[in-house]
């Protein structure tokens, strides 16, 4: 992306080069980046400010914990166990970058976690608070240990006794315990604050960033979503996740994907998922993040004004809306697919077919659901009654086809299953879950809409209003 | 009334005026016009001229009967503004019926898989146009038959002369019914048909509005209110409701009383023994027998002595059920 000018001939030219190659090098409007060191006390020799090298490793451990959590056997596996433990709690260097992994074309750069950044784990910026809507009264760290021993012995990450699919569950879960909780809970709510992480100190002793620059970098990075997101429409975000397009995901075109820079990961994915039915999440929340970084960087060092931190705070309120929406917009969907599996799954018992593939796509799409509604209630934002009806509609666990559903956990850590539920009532749980995720976050996408076209329906036959006799 | 509130009657009108889902959208009544003029030339042998006399008969536009409905009309816009958001909602009739699918059925019946989807469009259609049109007629007989609910009716039927307009003649708890009636017309006929057949449920229209409303309305619906009687061949008239059998449901000779309650199909009369055929040139009287309205075009007459009516009839039933246990008191 350099601009090389030859041999300037004049002074003007020359000036007008430099001016372009400062734009390009500082002030590229359209991408997250290169923002100068305004740090004061900082006499080193990096140029740029902007770093959030912390929270890609991050995303690179939980996509590769995701990885491991499907690779058991059915049998208690210690060794499993270990490994993802080591992913998630361990700082230890060596451990490799199981996922995201050159495939064909796509040549990821970086292929150990250390690469990236060193001594990261996930347990330590897990959130603390009591998980709702999951049995046992746990915390969000208790949780994942939880899992992680139940998916280590596993066949696969899936458990056709609960319905449970680890590797979704975890995954999900992560995301918003994880990147969404420690993005709108900490970086953008409390280090915003005027005398938390001011502007006008270093984030650390002897860092090139201030508090406020490298609070708001880490925030965007726990978004994932790529520097250049603002070149991308939805499809090309979406297709780097699935690893499709190389030349779409190389900005700076060196033949490799740099994970620090150049890739989509977690809710950014979904966000472009989303934006794929017409949405504009990733745009605004990528935009907002770029002008609040830009604002920061344009107080050169000094502590943000009142005026200032009012409108970085807008650029907040943007963000954290619409990353809720991502994370809502998400759930709608798989309560869809939760409610097709359970349509496909009635027809397979009533004749009497093998349901066993279509109830391990239910339990997955139930546990992509489980773990988005999870991690809705991990923003320090309290849903209220719509948090409480969510996690009735759902329960602990999809309804089975006898009818039962994980009511608990007992003391040795073993499910308990109760209940009798039919697959019908629970296909209108899903219906009443869809609605009220539309109704609570105001939700556009709508994809897999189980009622959608009813509401269409319903529509075209005009207003029931009638004032008028026969 | 302020300038604002006008302007909104006005456009709530306007907007059913250029709403070819209501019965007074413009090309309807001005297909009924052309239907009008036809009859009277053809069937009548009556000149251009008097044709025209006949349709806009000064006596019956601009009778007090008429101000009435075009008063009511209005009145009634504003009225439904306020008190449709507090009527049962179709969408809360289908998404009832919708769960309750669920849990009748154990799944969707196979045999209804591979339906074309036009056949689907065209059952919904006309199943839609069909429990509508029934509803329609036992509501309209029990408005008749039960006390209560005929103090508010005979508004309607106060109308001494009709035009298209003496449609909107209408109690308003009369409308609460009318919404209610198709609320659960609309809702339950969508849900089950949603429930059954997903997404392929369309329904078949004509400028938006259902092809069955619209050749009902566009084949001179606007006439069962208006100066113009035409009469269907008989056997048509078992099935579908001619103008002129409208008439006679509104009119006071004690031989039509209770006749013909239906609205686009007539069958619903046939069946149920409530059917009076039409005849040609048959003079007729509107309004009420009796003199039970002293004058029927009175606010008062028209929005308050019903509800002072159906109060008395509340309170005297109330005092009949009420009797078994003063006689035990007293005994």
């Amino acid at each position: 992306m350099d601009i090389v000018i030859k041999r300037p001939k004049t002074t003007l030219a020359a000036l007008i080069a430099s001016s372009l190659v400062f734009g390009c090098v500082f002030a590229k409007p359209d991408m997250y980046g290169n923002f100068p060191v305004t740090e004061k006390s900082y006499s080193g020799k990096k140029k740029d400010s902007t770093s959030y090298t912390g929270q890609v490793a991050r995303h690179v451990l939980h996509n590769s914990l995701k990885k491991l959590a499907g690779k058991g056997n059915g049998n208690p596996n210690p060794e499993l166990k270990a490994t993802m433990m080591s992913y998630y709690s361990s700082k230890d260097a060596g451990r490799k970058i199981i996922d995201p992994t050159s495939k064909g074309e796509f040549k990821v750069k970086q292929t150990m976690v250390d690469e990236i950044s060193k001594g990261k784990n996930l347990k330590g910026k897990t959130y603390k608070g009591l998980v709702n809507g999951f049995p046992g009264q746990m915390s969000g760290p208790e949780v994942f240990e939880f899992l992680i021993d139940k998916a280590s012995s596993s066949n696969k990450g899936f458990d056709p006794v609960t319905g449970y699919n680890y590797p979704q569950l975890i995954s999900k879960f992560m995301m918003g315990a994880v990147f969404y909780s420690q993005a709108v809970d900490n970086y953008l709510d409390e280090k915003m604050g005027a005398d938390n992480k001011p502007n006008n100190k270093p984030y650390k002793k002897g860092a090139h960033y201030t508090g406020k620059e490298h609070s708001w970098d880490e925030a965007f990075g726990y978004f994932g979503a790529p520097a250049h997101a603002m070149a991308l429409n939805a499809k090309q975000a979406y297709g780097i996740a699935k690893r499709k397009d190389v030349k779409v995901a190389d900005a700076n075109g060196d033949g490799v994907v740099d994970l620090k820079t150049e890739m989509t990961f977690a809710h950014a994915y979904y966000a472009a998922d989303s934006d794929k039915a017409g949405t504009k999440y990733m745009h605004t929340i990528v935009d907002a993040f770029i002008k609040g970084r830009q604002l920061i960087r344009d107080a050169d060092g000094a502590a943000l004004t009142d005026q200032q931190r009012a409108q970085l705070m807008s650029y907040v309120k943007v963000i954290k809306t619409n990353w809720e929406k991502v994370i809502a917009e998400a759930a709608f969907k798989y309560a869809g697919s939760c409610y097709k599996d359970l349509e496909k799954l009635r027809t397979i018992v009533e004749s009497n077919g093998n349901a066993s593939k279509a109830f391990a796509a239910y339990g997955k799409h139930w546990g992509e659901l489980k773990g988005f509604l999870m991690a809705l209630e991990t923003s320090g934002r309290s849903l209220g009654e719509a948090g409480v009806r969510m996690n009735r509609l759902v329960g602990y666990g999809p309804v089975l086809l006898g009818g039962g559903q994980v009511t608990g956990i007992d003391s040795e850590g073993n499910f308990l299953i109760g209940g009798n539920r039919s697959m019908g009532e629970y296909q209108v749980h899903m219906v009443k879950l869809q609605k009220l995720l539309g109704d609570t976050f105001k939700l556009k996408a709508r994809k897999i809409d189980v009622t959608g076209e009813m509401d269409d329906l319903l529509k075209s036959l005009g207003s029931s209003r009638a004032a008028e006799n026969d | 009334m302020p300038e604002n509130a006008i302007q909104l009657l006005l456009n709530e009108w306007l907007l059913d005026v250029f709403n070819p889902q209501k019965r007074i959208f413009w090309g309807y009544l001005l297909s009924s016009l052309f239907i009008a003029i036809l009859w009277l030339r053809l069937i009548n042998k009556i000149n251009f001229q008097s044709s025209f006399i006949q349709i806009f008969n000064r006596n019956v536009w601009g009778s007090a009967s008429a101000f009435a409905d075009y008063k009511v009309m209005f009145i009634n816009a504003f009225l439904m503004t306020i008190l449709s958001p507090r009527i049962l909602a179709k969408a809360t009739v289908a998404y009832i019926v919708f769960y309750s699918l669920h849990l009748l059925f154990e799944s969707k019946p196979s045999i209804l898989m591979g339906i074309p989807q036009w056949t689907i469009a065209l059952s919904f259609t006309l199943f839609l146009f069909i429990l509508d049109d029934f509803a329609r007629y036992w509501l309209h007989r029990w408005l008749h038959a039960v006390p209560l609910l005929w103090s508010f009716h005979k508004v309607h039927h106060s109308a001494s002369t009709l035009n298209p307009f003496t449609v909107f003649r209408t109690h308003p708890a009369e409308a609460i019914l009318f919404s209610v009636r198709s609320a659960l017309v609309q809702g339950i006929s969508t849900a089950v048909f949603f429930f059954f057949f997903g997404n392929q449920v369309t329904l078949m229209m004509v400028l938006g509005a259902s092809i069955f409303t619209f050749a009902f309305n566009l084949l001179g619906s606007n006439l069962r209110h208006s100066p113009v009687s035409i009469c269907y061949w008989h056997p048509i008239e078992l099935i579908l409701m001619s103008p002129a059998q409208h008439h006679i449901h509104h009119s006071t000779a004690e031989k039509h009383i209770d006749k013909n309650f239906g609205v686009a199909l007539s069958v619903w009369d046939w069946i149920f023994g409530t059917l009076c055929h039409s005849k040609v040139g048959e003079q007729l009287n509107f309004g009420l027998s009796g003199t039970k309205l002293i004058n029927p075009n009175t606010l008062k007459s028209l929005y308050l002595d019903p509800i002072q009516e159906a109060g008395n009839l509340l309170l005297n039933f109330a005092h009949q059920l009420s009797l078994p246990f003063q006689r035990e008191n007293s005994a």
